[in-house]
């Protein structure tokens, strides 16, 4: 009886929400997004136009949040970025090549072994988790990638995210990226 | 059960609690976005406030927070000196020490206590009781023992280099509220006390 009680008290929060950042906060994740997902769809559209590749994929809109708009978080850092891409990558392309026939089976099980896995290598990166499921819903291009789609797109486009990160994020006196490498 | 005796051991409570308000406004300072609730950075500042202090507790030694001008009797000191010597210093134990002033047992207040009188768990105001209602001075059946007669043999020691947070738990498991210092050749050099392991004194010997 005490038990379920508490269950349910839990649900009403224990805290506040974090305070707001300031304008000039705002003003350089916005900076930072333009200029890091720009040259990604750019490559994407005007580069590899007419070949097999791929460059943009949905979730790194996801990473640029993380990466240019809380970049003291741990989920933004370069080691959770890059690792949770590639990994979530390779699950969801393995997922899809194993169970295709069954989508909805691929797709669950794709974006729960990402998150397991990103979790026992300390790489959690939230946009890992579209990642892996892009690999399963994504069109015919994609899944005709195979695993290179660890690479290019997943690899290649966080990477090039992170050294707009590396560059964008360290101009203002007060901001500074990464909190740590590894 | 162990787990709970040990986080009572360890549980020292913040001098300063923090409201959320508290870590509202030290995040406002703090400029980016920090990926935490004022209700986790509580928690995990509680957490690693427990572990400084165990930290601190765990580099404070013996040596550290002991008193070396320690008074010391021998087995042969007659109890009538014993309880001058602790009335005048106005302390409630003494060590008992051999030749070469080797530690072999401890005097405390308790240790008369229960050498007088008849009774089980006789306390300082039964005697005054005693005294009052006119039965003569308990001390009587002790007055001709020395202070190897009552000591409490052998005395719990540690050594200087003996962390006050093992002190502190010894202190707890036996009951008492001083223990003798020694050095490897056993010879007493000190003293601590439970004054000496409050936290105050033990930030005051490790700045």
């Amino acid at each position: 009886m005490g038990d379920k009680l508490n269950y349910f008290k839990k649900m009403k929060g224990t805290t506040k929400s974090p305070p707001a950042v300031s304008l000039l906060e705002i003003f350089w994740s916005w900076i930072g997004a333009m200029a890091g997902i720009a040259p990604v769809v750019y490559i994407n559209y005007n580069l590899l136009e007419g070949t097999d590749f791929v460059m943009v994929i949905g979730s790194f809109g996801a990473s640029a949040v993380l990466i240019y708009g809380a970049i003291k978080s741990p989920l933004a850092q370069p080691r959770n970025l890059i690792g949770g891409h590639v990994f979530s990558a390779i699950i969801g392309v393995a997922c899809f090549k194993l169970f295709h026939a069954n989508l909805w089976l691929a797709g669950s099980l794709a974006v729960a072994t990402a998150i397991a896995v990103m979790h026992a290598t300390k790489t959690l990166h939230p946009p890992g988790g579209a990642t892996a499921l892009i690999a399963v819903i994504g069109s015919q291009k994609i899944h005709n990638l195979g695993y290179l789609y660890a690479i290019i797109p997943a690899g290649s486009g966080a990477l090039i995210m992170l050294i707009v990160a590396l560059i964008i994020n360290n101009i203002p006196k007060n901001r500074r990226y990464p909190e740590y490498w590894f | 059960m162990i787990e709970r005796e040990q986080s009572k051991e360890t549980n020292i409570p913040i001098p300063v609690e923090l409201s959320d308000e508290d870590v509202y406004d030290a995040m406002k300072q703090i400029s980016g976005y920090l990926d935490i609730t004022p209700g986790d950075f509580k928690e995990v500042y509680g957490l690693a406030f427990q572990h400084a202090i165990s930290r601190l507790t765990r580099a404070v030694k013996a040596k550290d927070v002991m008193n070396r001008d320690v008074v010391y009797v021998t087995p042969l000191t007659p109890l009538k000196e014993v309880a001058e010597i602790m009335g005048r210093r106005g302390i409630s134990g003494v060590p008992v020490v051999a030749e070469g002033r080797k530690v072999v047992g401890i005097i405390s207040e308790k240790d008369f206590l229960s050498h007088m009188g008849m009774q089980k768990n006789i306390t300082f105001m039964s005697i005054v009781a005693e005294c009052l209602i006119g039965n003569g001075c308990m001390a009587v059946d002790i007055r001709g023992k020395s202070a190897g007669d009552i000591m409490t043999t052998p005395a719990i020691s540690v050594y200087k280099d003996t962390s006050i947070m093992e002190i502190d738990n010894l202190m707890r498991k036996h009951r008492i509220n001083r223990v003798p210092v020694r050095n490897k050749n056993d010879k007493l050099i000190g003293i601590v006390t439970r004054t000496d392991l409050l936290p105050s004194s033990c930030i005051a010997a490790t700045v």
